[in-house]
């Protein structure tokens, strides 16, 4: 409700669904941000043949879980625990998402208004 | 005259029970030159002769305007459909209700018994058929534009693959 209220309210500022970050990632953090891991590596994935979007950072949870199915079809549901590890991984790589487009809009409502402080001390002067 | 010739052949053939099938121009006997109407009669002399050739009296005979239809001297004739013509009525071609000699509507494959009846008053009028087909389809085009700006996607950013770069989550650094 909040989100799409600030969406109508100031459309310019709402990053669109397929644009990347503008800001600099380490900005505004003092003590710095831990880059993400990436456990599966690339020999891996390109032997499981995996679809190009499948190649995140939840990579290695995915591969287990095939695993885990390949070695126990036709009984699959023994393999609940990968199959929610994996989504639980892929829930949090969304969360993250999430927190990337909300600092994205706040940078730029404050960008907003430091133009608009900016130019209301222009014409002051 | 020769098209009539040619109805009056496939008519005898029905006499053994089968049926005849003189849709429009799909004759068995395939396409003559004959069949083809003759051009818009402008005199009263061709006028006759045009309804000589359609079995039909000169008072009644009225061809199409000669406006761009392409009917020549073939008869306007009244648009009833096969459905209206009364069933009970000894035609002599009861699968068309039709009778011996009678001329052939220039449409008559389009308003036959299984076709649309043209001479029947439609239960929803033609006019609010068009009209609330429009205005439906038109009034959810509407709905696009009107709505086109105030689009909202969900509040995400595009999926981080680690073949594009760096990426960091959001805790401090060690």
């Amino acid at each position: 409700m909040g989100t799409y209220w600030s969406s109508y309210r100031h459309p310019e500022n709402f990053p669109d669904r397929a644009s990347e970050p503008t800001f600099d990632p380490l900005y505004g953090f003092p003590n710095g941000r831990k880059p993400r891991e990436m456990i599966a590596t690339v020999e891996e994935m390109e032997a499981a043949k995996l679809d190009l979007i499948d190649r995140d950072y939840c990579a290695h949870k995915l591969l287990e879980f095939r695993k885990c199915r390949s070695e126990n079809w036709p009984w699959v549901a023994n393999c609940k625990h990968e199959k929610h590890a994996y989504l639980t991984c892929e829930f949090d790589d969304f969360v993250l998402r999430m927190k990337e487009h909300e600092r994205e809009k706040r940078l730029k409502d404050r960008q907003m208004r430091l133009n608009a402080k900016n130019k209301a001390l222009e014409f002051s002067e | 005259m020769a098209l009539l010739r040619s109805l009056v052949r496939k008519g005898l053939s029905s006499s053994t029970g089968k049926n005849i099938t003189f849709q429009a121009l799909r004759s068995a006997g395939g396409w003559n030159k004959d069949f083809a109407p003759g051009p818009f009669p402008k005199t009263e002399e061709e006028r006759r002769a045009a309804a000589k050739r359609y079995n039909m009296h000169p008072d009644e005979y009225q061809p199409y305007p000669d406006e761009s239809y392409g009917m020549g001297d073939y008869p306007k004739l009244p648009d009833i459909s096969g459905e209206s013509k009364d069933p009970y009525y000894n035609w002599d071609f009861p699968e068309h209700k039709r009778n011996f000699g009678d001329p052939i509507h220039a449409h008559a494959d389009a308003i036959g018994e299984d076709r649309w009846n043209i001479s029947a008053k439609p239960k929803i009028p033609y006019k609010t058929q068009i009209l609330v087909s429009i205005g439906f389809i038109g009034s959810l085009i509407g709905i696009y534009f009107l709505t086109y700006d105030f689009t909202y996607y969900q509040p995400v950013m595009p999926k981080q693959l680690p073949a594009n770069g760096v990426h960091y989550t959001f805790e401090p650094a060690e």
